[in-house]
């Protein structure tokens, strides 16, 4: 015996509050990564969307808010986080083609492949975009 | 006045067919099972829906009970068969000899046959062996082991039948004079303990019912006889194909599902509850299923398995007889309340469970006839659906 | 036995109203024996208190689902060689998404309550139990001959699907598959059925199902079938009535 859980016949349900589930890497196929992969970029996005509209009211203070906001987002470390939400943007994009193709039966049983692919793409695109972002 | 009740021991093909039988004759049924639905024999069963053609030279009460079951069986539960004939083949001479007793013997068992040229043979299965001498149409067909069961257990159930899985018969319960009165029993999914009173104690534990009937101080002449069954990963057929000759180690290939199971061999052991597959008898398989259906060489194996098959009567091995029988120990053993039905095919499960609610019928003097043979059974999935 | 690994075999216990712990077994294997047979040698020989489910042995009933080493697998046909190694551990749970009844065996009542509520055939003509004509190495397909369907109602699909653990009410992969099979065209009762939010739209496209299937039914490819065909019955519904 190694460990015990504290749980009774009833918790291996289903139930919404398995959310985590959709996070747990553990056991998974390449197509169940592309998944996991649309869920985080999908929240991540939405964090920044929040976190965007947040530093754009800074913009509401004034001159002085003005300066201090450039002087923000010159940082590297701004650009750098920057980066981050556009390779987000360009995976959750470039998977969701996927799977609206799978949807409509284009590609299913190429499903894997096209995965792979489409995240080569991804990545030329998001080094393309990061060079012009750090030497601009 | 109260229904009288009746514990059957066992669920696999006789166990839940005997609670179909009984629960449509208005008896109140109770079966526990040590594990779950067909999991010991029946589950294991390679799924020949047998015509009869390969008991029709030597043993032809068996092959009688076979064509006649099959024709039912495919009446009254279409929804887990694979109702495609066989075709008994012959490849060399011998083969062709045994053909004249075949004809002959499926003739006295009405087993209806046709005999094909060697070209219309692989005409209808291009995969089979193309060195193929003759071959003969037979109404044989495949089923799936455990869907069958399950559609005799959804059946009861609707009737009112109660089924304790995962419940292991520990002993008999005696009234002090030799009367079996009921079952003491070990819940496993919460190792309770629990006794079940009965009228009447139905041990269909089939390769094991030596093991029951021993609870109560009576024998049951069953020798368990297992073979292996190896699994190939590509449909090469349609039907089943059978060598055409006396029974021996894998003289059939059926087809199920995406795959043909190659059968079977026949050996003793001592261990009832685990039997290990032989290497050499796969090799066997592979050699002897290859002369049916050449393919097989190439392709990957699925799965291999043993079965243990309840033989009953004289004989050894091959040789025994495959009828089933229902022994009322108050005649054998002189002790009363307990019937053991064992020996038979699970193509026979139907007529095994008639016979045995007959004999319980009797004992009990209830009078009431078989209605098993003209009721179509319940999809296998009610089984689930319906509270116990 | 030909070569004899040694193995531990962890099993996930649980009683009814009991909490859950593993139990730990040292076994010997033989890589080229299932994981089915390791199970069932513990219930004959070291634990017969050891519940789990297991009929055919052969992959045609699908009884012996179960999650070995956290991924769904139909241990009557996994090979020991395929998912441990000499002196490795083996860790089996049963399945997800179903509520445990003892220890491997789980409640799979809701999966056939849905397969019968689509009318999954489990036989049918030959042709239409493939989603495509079979390779010509097997024998004809001609319309005669009657089959079992591929999907041995295993529960492994759901047990896998990241869809099915947090919706109680979505139908699952076996039971869209089994509706794909029955075709939606004239079927307007189905079309409703599948053409709902725990119907063909609750899947969010991560084809575990398909990786995990051991009988060929291929769910996901069936679901996205499924899509297109609502498609058309939609479309062609409007052009119809207009």
């Amino acid at each position: 015996m190694i460990w015990r859980l504290k749980v009774d016949t009833q918790h291996n349900r289903p139930s919404p509050s398995k959310f985590w589930n959709w996070f747990n890497p553990v056991g998974r196929q390449t197509s169940g990564w592309a998944f996991m992969l649309q869920r985080v970029t999908a929240l991540g996005l939405t964090f920044y969307l929040f976190l965007h509209l947040i530093i754009l009211g800074q913009l509401a203070n004034g001159p002085q808010g003005y300066d201090s906001f450039i002087a923000l987002v010159s940082s590297p470390v701004f650009i750098a986080s920057e980066l981050i939400v556009v390779a987000g943007a360009i995976l959750h994009g470039l998977n969701g083609i996927r799977i609206i193709l799978t949807t409509f039966g284009v590609s299913v049983t190429r499903q894997k492949q096209l995965f792979y692919a489409l995240m080569v793409l991804a990545l030329i695109i998001i080094v393309i975009f990061g060079i012009h972002m750090f030497t601009a | 006045m109260s229904k009288p009740n009746v514990v059957i021991v066992g669920a696999g093909f006789t166990g839940t067919a005997t609670a179909h039988d009984l629960a449509l004759r208005g008896f109140d049924v109770t079966v526990i099972e040590r594990g779950d639905i067909c999991n010991g024999t029946s589950g294991r069963t390679h799924g020949l829906l047998h015509s009869g053609g390969r008991y029709a030279v030597k043993d032809q009460e068996s092959a009688i009970e076979c064509i006649d079951e099959n024709m039912i069986l495919r009446k009254i539960v279409p929804q887990v068969i694979e109702p495609n004939g066989g075709l008994f083949i012959a490849i060399d001479e011998g083969d062709l000899q045994y053909g004249e007793t075949f004809i002959a013997g499926c003739e006295a068992c009405h087993i209806p046959l046709e005999e094909l040229t060697p070209k219309e043979a692989l005409k209808l299965e291009p995969n089979i062996n193309p060195n193929v001498l003759t071959a003969f149409l037979i109404p044989d067909g495949t089923f799936d082991p455990l869907r069958l069961a399950l559609s005799f257990a959804a059946s009861a159930k609707a009737n009112g039948a109660k089924f304790k899985t995962y419940t292991e018969a520990k002993s008999l319960l005696m009234d002090g004079k030799g009367t079996v009165v009921g079952v003491k029993a070990l819940e496993r999914t919460s190792n309770q303990t629990v006794e079940l009173r009965a009228d009447m104690v139905v041990n269909a534990t089939g390769a094991w019912a030596g093991e029951i009937a021993e609870m109560a101080g009576a024998s049951v002449p069953v020798k368990p006889t297992p073979g292996v069954m190896v699994v190939y990963d590509q449909r090469f057929v349609q039907r089943a194909i059978n060598r055409l000759n006396a029974p021996g180690d894998g003289d059939i290939v059926l087809p199920q599902r995406r795959m043909v199971v190659v059968g079977t061999t026949s050996f003793e052991i001592d261990n009832l509850d685990y039997v290990p597959v032989i290497e050499e008898q796969v090799q066997l398989m592979l050699e002897r299923g290859a002369e049916l259906v050449p393919g097989i060489r190439n392709a990957k194996v699925r799965g291999k398995y043993t079965a243990t098959r309840p033989l009953i009567g004289a004989g050894e091995g091959r040789s025994a007889a495959r009828t089933f029988k229902c022994y009322d120990h108050k005649e054998t053993d002189n002790v009363d309340g307990l019937v053991t039905i064992t020996g038979g095919k699970a193509t026979t499960l139907r007529a095994m469970a008639e016979k045995t609610a007959d004999v319980v019928c009797e004992k009990l003097g209830v009078h009431a006839a078989c209605a098993t043979k003209d009721t179509p059974l319940l999809s296998y999935r009610q089984y689930y659906n319906m509270p116990n | 036995m030909s070569e004899k690994w040694n193995i531990i075999l962890k099993v996930l216990r649980q009683k009814q109203g009991e909490t859950s712990h593993f139990d730990e077994y040292k076994m010997d294997a033989d890589p080229d024996e299932y994981v089915l047979d390791v199970v069932e040698r513990v219930w004959a020989f070291k634990d017969r208190t050891v519940c789990f489910r297991h009929a055919c042995h052969h992959s045609t009933c699908g009884a012996c689902g179960m999650r070995v080493n956290d991924a769904e697998k139909l241990t009557c046909i996994t090979y020991i060689r395929e998912v441990t190694r000499d002196g490795g551990t083996l860790k089996v749970e049963p399945l997800r998404n179903f509520p445990v009844v003892s220890d491997l065996v789980v409640d799979m009542g809701s999966l056939y309550r849905r397969l019968e509520a689509v009318g999954a055939r489990s036989v049918l003509p030959a042709p239409e139990a493939e989603i495509e004509k079979p390779p010509s190495r097997w024998s004809s397909d001609d319309e005669q001959y009657i089959r079992l369907a591929d999907c041995i109602e295993c529960g492994l699909c759901i047990s896998a699907c990241p869809a099915a653990a947090t919706s109680s009410d979505y139908l699952g992969p076996a039971v869209l598959a089994g509706a794909q099979a029955n075709g939606l065209k004239l079927n307007p009762e189905l079309l409703n059925m599948v053409d709902s939010e725990d119907g063909v739209w609750r899947c969010h496209s991560a084809f575990e199902c398909t990786a995990v299937c051991p009988s060929f039914v291929d769910p996901a490819r069936r679901i996205m079938d499924l899509r297109t065909q609502i498609f058309k019955e939609r479309v062609g519904g409007l052009f119809r009535k207009a």
